[in-house]
């Protein structure tokens, strides 16, 4: 199925916008949040016009209502995803997703001298959770580093870090470079070694179909703002051997099967860590993103796009005088971002400049600052393509970033 | 000062410049132009925690003196040059005044420039931080 851009950008209210200096809205900051198409929108709105109630606590038909279609969406989102219900737990974020792997895995099953290998690329969400229950438990903390001249990952490097370690953290794809971890290898190295394998794929999962039951990972982590869905929502995805490893992280109602002021009986499974008053809107309007994402985009179709547009950003920003690109996104599987600096215009003047031309962009260090340190920077301009953008907007972009360097420089 | 707005002749002619201006870009190359004109710049080296302007999207700083007359002299740097820009004007504006009077001070020139376009709600909140911050000061050196 060929990607309907025209459609598609159609669907997405926001991209018709107009900001207010006149400027039209080109939107290349997708890797923070993607925008949402009006069906997403509607879903959300509907719910709270019709049938909002609390799920899972009442029995009249409000309750029904609500709590009917927030386990349904469990049921259609896990299935997108390649797994079951039972292996799906909704969490706020995919940040909330790592520290639910940290507190309700890692805090239950490692004590001290356990070694737990992360890398320098991730997101901070794979970083402090490990660095504080390294605090709390007395954990190993190895790093895998970044080797700064392919921007890749150091696999040689990683072979020797997993070497005795219990648990593997590693992101699906870069949110500074866009590249793509070769996560297969990862699982396998760290499969080798008996360690359970963490996935941070808050940035792969907008990209590339997720078959989480084939993928041969223990956790994996996803976001659903950043692939059509609604902010406030994310989910974890659990093997079922890992699932049965892990123990409440944040508790109170909702997960209980019965407490006494003396202790507390938990539910098991998924509702074991879903405490507090559901995300009901958002997991409603997550499933229509995936039914939406099912009907309108075939992910092979849409990396190419994606990958084309940002190939084609990075080589033609690469002449413009001053400027340099990070990594490589011209590479095949790289994944739609473009983190760039001017050697003179200072990164947050750049994304102001940009945004008088009518493009967003993020500037800072992504919540990546040991990947900063790494590449030598405290902050990059990072643009990062989706599916509804298209190569005029590229074009448009590198026009006006060519019109900045020349008048700012 | 200058007319009934209260500002002086130097601000009023900043005003009148950034109203020429045909577009934002324009407005940014003047900010760009004044961030390299700042009369009092605070320089790399000083910045720390406490002279720090807090909710700003970049990095800021602002420390306040008395020069030997008694004026109020606002130092500011930023890391970005539009940051200095506004610093720089802000700076013009209160520089040489006494500080009960910057204590009192009203930015409304900026409005007046055409900024709004430019100052959105995050950048407008980190600028009346560092106006906040300039007055704050301003009053404990009275």
């Amino acid at each position: 199925m060929a990607l309907d851009v025209e459609s598609i950008r159609s669907q997405f209210p926001i991209l018709q916008r107009t900001l207010p200096n006149g400027k039209r809205l080109v939107y290349f900051d997708n890797a923070a949040t993607s925008q949402k198409p009006l069906v997403v929108i509607d879903a959300m709105s509907d719910f709270y016009k019709n049938y909002h109630a609390n799920a899972h606590r009442a029995n009249h038909t409000l309750a029904d209502e609500s709590t009917a279609a927030l386990e349904s969406a469990r049921d259609r989102i896990s299935k997108f995803f390649g797994t079951s219900e039972n292996q799906m737990i909704y969490t706020g974020s995919a940040t909330e997703a790592m520290n639910l792997v940290a507190y309700g895995w890692a805090r239950y099953n490692l004590s001290e001298g356990d070694v737990v290998v992360t890398t320098e690329m991730e997101h901070h969400a794979n970083i402090v959770p490990w660095q504080e229950l390294s605090k709390e438990r007395g954990i190993e903390l190895r790093y895998v580093p970044v080797d700064t001249e392919k921007f890749t990952l150091d696999y040689d490097a990683m072979e020797i870090a997993i070497e005795g370690a219990s648990l593997v953290c590693v992101g699906h794809v870069s949110n500074v470079l866009g590249v793509r971890n070769d996560i297969e290898r990862v699982i396998q190295m760290a499969r080798s070694q008996g360690a359970r394998i963490a996935i941070d794929s808050a940035q792969g999962a907008p990209h590339e179909k997720i078959k989480f039951d084939d993928l041969g990972a223990d956790f994996l982590s996803v976001a659903a703002h950043k692939m059509a869905g609604p902010t406030g929502i994310g989910c974890l995805l659990v093997s079922e051997e890992a699932l049965s490893e892990m123990g409440p992280f944040l508790t109170g109602g909702s997960i209980v099967k019965r407490v006494s002021l003396e202790d507390t009986l938990f539910h098991e499974g998924y509702a074991m860590f879903e405490t507090g008053t559901p995300r009901m809107a958002e997991a409603i309007g997550w499933r229509v993103a995936v039914d939406w994402l099912e009907e309108n985009v075939d992910f092979e179709e849409a990396h190419k796009h994606v990958q084309g547009i940002a190939s084609w950003m990075a080589s033609r920003m690469r002449e413009i005088p001053g400027i340099t690109v990070f990594g490589y996104p011209e590479r095949e599987e790289a994944i739609g971002v473009v983190s760039f600096l001017h050697d003179t215009i200072q990164a947050q003047d750049l994304g102001y400049l940009l945004d008088a031309g009518g493009f967003a962009v993020r500037t800072g260090h992504h919540c990546a600052q040991p990947l900063m340190e790494a590449m030598g920077v405290g902050s990059t301009n990072r643009a990062s393509v989706w599916i509804y953008n298209t190569m005029e907007e590229a074009e448009a972009f590198v026009s006006h970033l060519e019109s900045i360097v020349s008048r700012f420089s | 000062m200058g007319d009934e707005s209260g500002w002086s002749e130097e601000i009023q002619n900043i005003v009148d410049r950034f109203q020429s201006c045909f577009d934002t870009m324009e407005r940014y190359e003047l900010l760009f132009e004044y961030a390299n004109m700042h009369p009092s710049v605070l320089s790399m080296e000083e910045w720390d925690d406490e002279n720090m302007v807090h909710g700003c999207q970049s990095r800021a700083h602002v420390e306040c003196l008395l020069d030997g007359d008694g004026g109020f002299i606002a130092k500011g740097g930023a890391d970005a040059q539009i940051v200095q820009g506004l610093m720089a004007i802000t700076a013009i504006a209160v520089n040489g005044l006494p500080p009960e009077e910057v204590a009192c001070h009203d930015p409304s020139y900026v409005e007046e420039m055409g900024l709004s376009q430019i100052l959105t709600p995050s950048r407008a909140n980190g600028f009346m931080n560092m106006v906040k911050k300039v007055k704050d000061e301003a009053s404990s050196l009275m």
